[in-house]
């Protein structure tokens, strides 16, 4: 029973969730065009925190996502902006990204400064880069291309629900493509196994033959490219890009990632879990929207949920 | 059959419940307003102003703060649509939105504009006229140096809002054939404007030492003015009486312009007035009304050593 409180915990609550605001709005809440918003909604956490759970998943910790994100976006609105092409402005941004999260990964595993220091610092360096290029300014109006505005506003046509067109938001089909391609390479990889050895005790792991420093560079500038990515997205849904625009990011995909843990057997990062995490961010958000509660109220019950969940799971392990 | 029961007054209370909240929806209009810049002052005078206004009419206001993340307002502004509130007001670049508004406009939900700039998907936007205040301070120039002398110009036309203060006050000085404009200088403004327009108009003092021969300075916006002050202070020429103005009425230029010095005039907008005039906007629709303006002016207020303090 303390098990199946401690793993299913965070679901259950999850489904009380859903319960509860399907009760309070019928009409809207459970309806397929509002959860076809939610997933646009979150898609760009959820490939940031796609991103994160894979340096998650060896114990280590990205706090630069936010910072690269926005420069991401900062580099293709001013590549747009001079007249490049999309595809070369999105190619070179997201090249940023792998360079800067592979600069992370250089000073975690070569140089061996502790993950949560080394992206303290590249967060600074990723935003003042951002705000180097941009000169502070915000890149929008006839700036971006509109076709580049319009890609986050498109998807693809599923028909009618109830006399309204729906259809599956471009964003959403991004943010399904990299879950499943990070559930790939951590659940169905020898790589992804040797990153969860290296979670669960990175020396027996060294000892045991793997190539620590050389798999934590690459998860790190996976990551790195994960965060530019959503930062593309962003600019995309904006029409716009801004150097501070991703900042808010971060903290939300280390806290999706989070609730995601208190649904696994060990406690560990899993793509799937992230996966339930960042949904409930995006329905907490959406439903409470939609109940008029006021918008700091909605900042402190999502963390105070994060406290409940992650508190209600170790207490059981400790208990155990 | 108990079971059939309960789930028969369990779906009673469901029908209630909902009858309920159509019945409170239909009295009472839902209005939301979506911000990410709470957090700055303007943007609080122009929301409390707004719910001074909605509790007069009776609309349930649900205040959103992105906290910075314009994203996020598209994300509310889907969701409102879902919730099929009767209006939205937005105080944030339209551009930026554009995929919420377009999802409002197909659900046919007027959304308004808060000082937000001027965009099809809006309804209106409520605003200062930057004609105007240009107009303000141009002609307090031209009055107190009773239409003679030379005048120095800082504008900036760059930037579209402020380019029309610049051509108001070409206007007005150039209704006086006794005004010269002696130079109609755009400054830098990679520092925030202050640093080097006062470089610029040390090398103009520097050019003109005569005193008297430069009558007035107009700025486009407080920075340049407060880098002109700065200039002339250094230059020990405080005393010849050279009128300076800016436009926007900052704190730092209110403070110099309640010294009395040099720094004489600029210009106030009026944030609680646009957020009581954008809720009348609100109200005329809800009532029917259709708005022909897509901006709506609100008068702003000259400031001088007399005011600046309040």
């Amino acid at each position: 029973m303390q098990l199946f409180i401690r793993r299913y915990g965070t679901l259950i609550g999850f489904v009380a969730i859903l319960v509860f605001f399907s009760a309070m709005l019928p009409g809207t809440f459970p309806t397929a065009r509002n959860w076809l918003n939610i997933t646009q909604q979150v898609s760009m956490l959820m490939v940031v925190a796609a991103g994160m759970t894979i340096v998650m998943v060896m114990g280590d910790f990205d706090l630069s996502v936010g910072s690269a994100a926005s420069l991401a976006g900062i580099v293709a609105a001013l590549m747009m902006a001079a007249g490049q092409p999309i595809w070369a402005a999105v190619a070179v941004a997201l090249v940023v990204g792998l360079l800067g999260g592979a600069f992370n990964g250089a000073m975690v595993s070569l140089v061996g400064i502790l993950p949560f220091i080394a992206t303290l610092a590249t967060m600074t360096m990723f935003s003042g880069l951002a705000f180097v290029v941009s000169g502070g300014k915000t890149i929008s109006g006839r700036a971006i291309p509109e076709d580049f505005g319009n890609f986050a506003r498109g998807g693809i046509p599923l028909g009618e629900w109830g006399g309204v067109a729906i259809s599956l938001p471009n964003l959403s089909i991004i943010a399904i493509v990299v879950v499943l391609a990070v559930w790939v390479l951590l659940e169905q990889t020898t790589y992804g196994r040797r990153l969860y050895a290296i979670g669960g005790n990175m020396e027996a792991a060294h000892l045991s033959g793997i190539a620590v420093k050389r798999l934590r560079l690459i998860a790190f500038s996976l990551t790195g490219l994960a965060a530019a990515a959503g930062g593309l997205m962003y600019a995309s849904r904006v029409a716009s890009a801004n150097p501070v625009q991703g900042s808010g990011l971060m903290l939300n995909a280390i806290a999706a990632v989070f609730l995601g843990t208190t649904m696994s057997r060990h406690g560990e990062p899993r793509i799937l879990a992230t996966v339930v995490g960042v949904i409930v961010l995006g329905v907490l958000d959406n439903g409470l929207t939609q109940m008029s509660v006021d918008s700091y109220v909605r900042q402190v019950l999502v963390g105070a949920l994060i406290l409940v969940a992650v508190a209600a799971s170790s207490l059981s392990q400790r208990r155990r | 059959m108990s079971l059939n029961k309960s789930a028969l007054a369990f779906a009673g209370i469901l029908l209630a419940t909902t009858a309920m909240g159509t019945g409170a929806a239909l009295a009472q209009a839902k209005v939301a307003i979506v911000t990410p810049y709470m957090a700055q002052p303007g943007t609080q005078f122009y929301v409390e102003a707004f719910q001074a206004v909605a509790a007069e009419n009776d609309w349930d206001v649900n205040v959103i703060d992105t906290a910075g993340d314009v994203a996020a307002v598209i994300s509310r502004i889907e969701d409102l649509v879902v919730q099929n509130v009767d209006a939205i007001v937005i105080n944030v670049d339209p551009t930026q939105v554009t995929a919420g508004l377009q999802a409002a406009k197909d659900a046919g939900i007027p959304v308004f504009g808060m000082d937000a700039g001027a965009d099809p998907l809006l309804v209106t936007n409520v605003t200062s006229n930057g004609y105007a205040m240009a107009a303000e301070t141009s002609t307090y120039v031209a009055d107190r140096i009773k239409g003679e002398g030379n005048v120095v110009m800082f504008v900036f036309d760059a930037f579209p809002p402020v380019q029309v203060r610049g051509v108001i006050a070409d206007a007005v000085f150039g209704n006086f054939p006794d005004i010269k404009v002696l130079d109609r200088v755009t400054p830098d403004v990679s520092d925030g404007g202050i640093a080097d327009s006062r470089a610029k108009m040390e090398a103009i003092l520097a050019a003109n030492p005569e005193p008297g021969s430069i009558k007035a300075v107009w700025a486009a916006w407080d920075q340049p003015a407060l880098g002109v002050l700065q200039a002339i202070e250094d230059a020990g020429r405080s005393g010849e009486g050279i009128v300076i103005t800016g436009i926007d009425a900052n704190p730092q230029a209110r403070e110099a312009i309640a010294t009395g010095g040099n720094f004489e005039a600029s210009v106030a907008q009026d944030f609680a007035g646009i957020g009581a005039a954008t809720a009348e906007a609100v109200a005329r629709v809800l009532g029917g009304e259709e708005i022909r303006q897509s901006v709506t002016y609100v008068p702003t207020k000259l400031i001088t050593a007399a005011n600046a303090a309040e």
